[in-house]
């Protein structure tokens, strides 16, 4: 079995509807109208041991309401959920015991006292030996560079010192899965790598399964090999990061730069399809050349012969799009749902 | 068990990082128990006994009172109600804790220290009035120490069953103005429950909040004695087990109702 499973997983929540204004408002009070509103509407997720996952989707798509559904904090409308052979929102002690969880817009330390202190506390509420206590807590704090606010209360801590914190106590129990909802939320540059670093770090060498929800691109591409994109409460992609990539991001950009210009570079793709060459505005010398083609329609070395034919390359690189692009176009709906779960059905 | 009681330490600690709203607090409390004095002196001129309550009585039954009232204050309440207000509940849901245990571990971590804090007071206050009638024979102040702690234990279920109405009200404040006036009233916090009319005495004797000031201040005071002292005590424990349970299926019934914002 695997380490994570559902089946046509659901969430309705409830929201009042107020009628706007003071009579609304006044209304309310004696008659309530409710709308349901579905946030995940039959999510089927298989996660294996040690994987670790993107779940990426625009906000409100249902990625947090997942996530607090595996962990048992929310309970579920209908579907069936298995974590580690147990249902979180039954089980909800026991499942506790074998997960962390780290909610960037939230911290789990104690506001008021100093971070070593909820450190401490949190390895009498998870029961963790001593040995293991320490070791972690010399590993953690080296790799996250915690020494300089141990000492400190949560409430003194910078975001990006609260949230390698928060990661520090999320994984003090040697937890077998972990979800990361925005671990890296609002954080600069030098934080964002120490803590991708840490993540990869715990999956490398506890095989800690890890599952984050991020609007981080970065995070993506450093930390999952398999991406899952939800939108409107459903799946719409679940596959290799890779081949989604391979689908979608079939555009390639060749950037030369020439000894001399070749006139008239257009000419010469005349014969091939769906092939553009771009001058770069700045240089009209035109010494540079940039050609956009397909790669799955003609080749990069195709283009490059072409062009060495009628002058000397001096230099080149191939741009491929980011992933940021295809997921900017999957959310606007530039791709359809349909080709991208044939995608994600070509890779299983 | 040990996390239990770590949670409890680090109540206390918490408590002494917000030591200044902590002691003012207090201190508000302690002025209101002048007033209540002078108010008492007042309407004891010229009686020797109102309702079987001698001056001397009455001022022990104040401070008492007093002592009973700051156990569980306004602090550890709204710190109950806080975190369903702001949705940190979820953070207590992702840890192999049980809720209802952690706030009681926390609310008795606040109330070593508050207890601390008002014996102090309430040793001062001694020294400067008729100094505080306690039972003379040891088995009485046992019976009375004992009611005393119980006496949190019932404040904890009510305070608890109140807190956990914010799950239906998204507010606080209005919830704990409204659990203070009733306890207040039918605990016998304002006015001993003697001085009431007999149908609201006898309301007040079924209901729970009685077990929070009557029962140790009538203990207390030698004004319930033997088998009746252990029938009060016995209630209070009825109440405490019954508070108890209907916190744990109030707090399962909230738990499915939870919609915690942002999600």
């Amino acid at each position: 079995m695997s380490l994570i499973e559902t089946k046509g997983l659901r969430k309705v929540f409830r929201q009042a509807v107020k009628e706007p204004g003071l009579a609304g408002a006044v209304k309310h009070l004696f008659t309530q109208r409710y709308r349901d509103k579905s946030a995940v509407e039959g999510i089927d997720l298989t996660i294996e041991e040690g994987e670790t996952v993107a779940y990426v989707g625009p906000n409100g798509a249902g990625k947090s309401t997942t996530i607090k559904m595996l962990s048992g904090v929310l309970v579920p409308s209908g579907g069936e959920i298995r974590v580690d052979g147990l249902v979180p929102h039954k089980q909800r002690m026991e499942n506790a015991q074998r997960i962390g969880a780290v909610f960037g817009q939230r911290t789990q330390l104690w506001w008021d006292i100093p971070v070593r202190e909820s450190l401490g506390l949190l390895r009498d509420i998870y029961q963790v030996p001593p040995e293991t206590f320490k070791r972690n807590m010399d590993a953690f704090t080296e790799l996250l560079g915690m020494e300089d606010f141990l000492h400190l209360s949560a409430r003194k801590l910078s975001l990006g010192q609260r949230m390698r914190a928060d990661l520090a106590a999320a994984l003090l129990h040697d937890p077998k899965i972990v979800y990361l909802d925005e671990p890296t939320i609002g954080l600069d540059v030098a934080v964002k790598h120490r803590i991708r670093d840490f993540i990869k770090e715990m999956n490398r060498n506890k095989g800690t399964t890890m599952l984050l929800t991020t609007h981080d691109l970065g995070d993506i591409e450093d930390l999952c090999e398999r991406l899952i994109i939800i939108d409107q409460g459903r799946i719409i992609y679940d596959g290799k990061l890779r081949e989604v990539k391979d689908a979608f991001a079939r555009e390639r950009t060749i950037h030369m730069q020439l000894s001399s210009p070749i006139p008239e570079a257009e000419s010469l793709f005349r014969d091939l399809p769906d092939v553009r060459v771009v001058r770069p505005a700045e240089d009209q010398g035109a010494s540079s050349l940039s050609v956009r083609f397909d790669r799955f329609r003609c080749t990069a070395s195709d283009i490059v012969k072409r062009l060495m034919n009628r002058g000397e390359v001096v230099d080149f690189r191939i741009d491929e799009p980011s992933i940021e692009e295809i997921i900017r176009r999957v959310y606007e709906g530039q791709l359809d749902s349909e080709s991208l779960l044939l995608a994600g059905r070509g890779s299983a | 068990m040990k996390k239990y009681v770590s949670l409890a330490l680090c109540s206390m600690q918490n408590t002494l990082a917000y030591r200044l709203s902590f002691i003012l607090n207090f201190v508000a409390n302690f002025i209101g128990l002048i007033a209540m004095y002078c108010l008492w002196q007042a309407i004891y001129t010229g009686r020797a006994e109102l309702s079987g309550f001698t001056w001397g009585q009455m001022q022990s039954y104040l401070l008492i009172t007093f002592f009973v009232n700051s156990m569980l204050s306004y602090y550890s309440e709204s710190s109950i109600t806080n975190k369903i207000i702001d949705g940190s509940v979820m953070m207590d849901l992702l840890r192999p804790i049980q809720f209802q245990k952690a706030r009681l571990a926390e609310s008795l971590g606040s109330c070593v220290l508050e207890g601390l804090l008002s014996c102090l007071l309430i040793g001062l206050a001694a020294v400067f009035t008729l100094g505080i009638q306690l039972p003379n024979d040891a088995a009485t102040l046992l019976l009375f120490l004992f009611s005393m702690a119980s006496s949190i234990l019932v404040k904890f279920g009510i305070v608890y069953l109140s807190a956990l109405l914010c799950f239906w009200t998204t507010s606080g404040f209005g919830i704990y103005w409204a659990r203070t006036s009733i306890t207040n009233l039918l605990s016998g916090a304002l006015v001993p429950l003697a001085f009431f009319p007999s149908w609201l005495q006898s309301t007040a004797m079924l209901l729970p909040f009685q077990g929070i000031v009557n029962t140790p201040v009538t203990i207390g005071l030698g004004m319930t004695e033997g088998i009746e002292a252990l029938r009060l005590i016995g209630i209070q424990w009825v109440w405490i087990v019954l508070l108890w349970l209907l916190g744990k299926w109030m707090w399962s019934g909230a738990v499915r109702q939870i919609t915690i914002h942002g999600g």
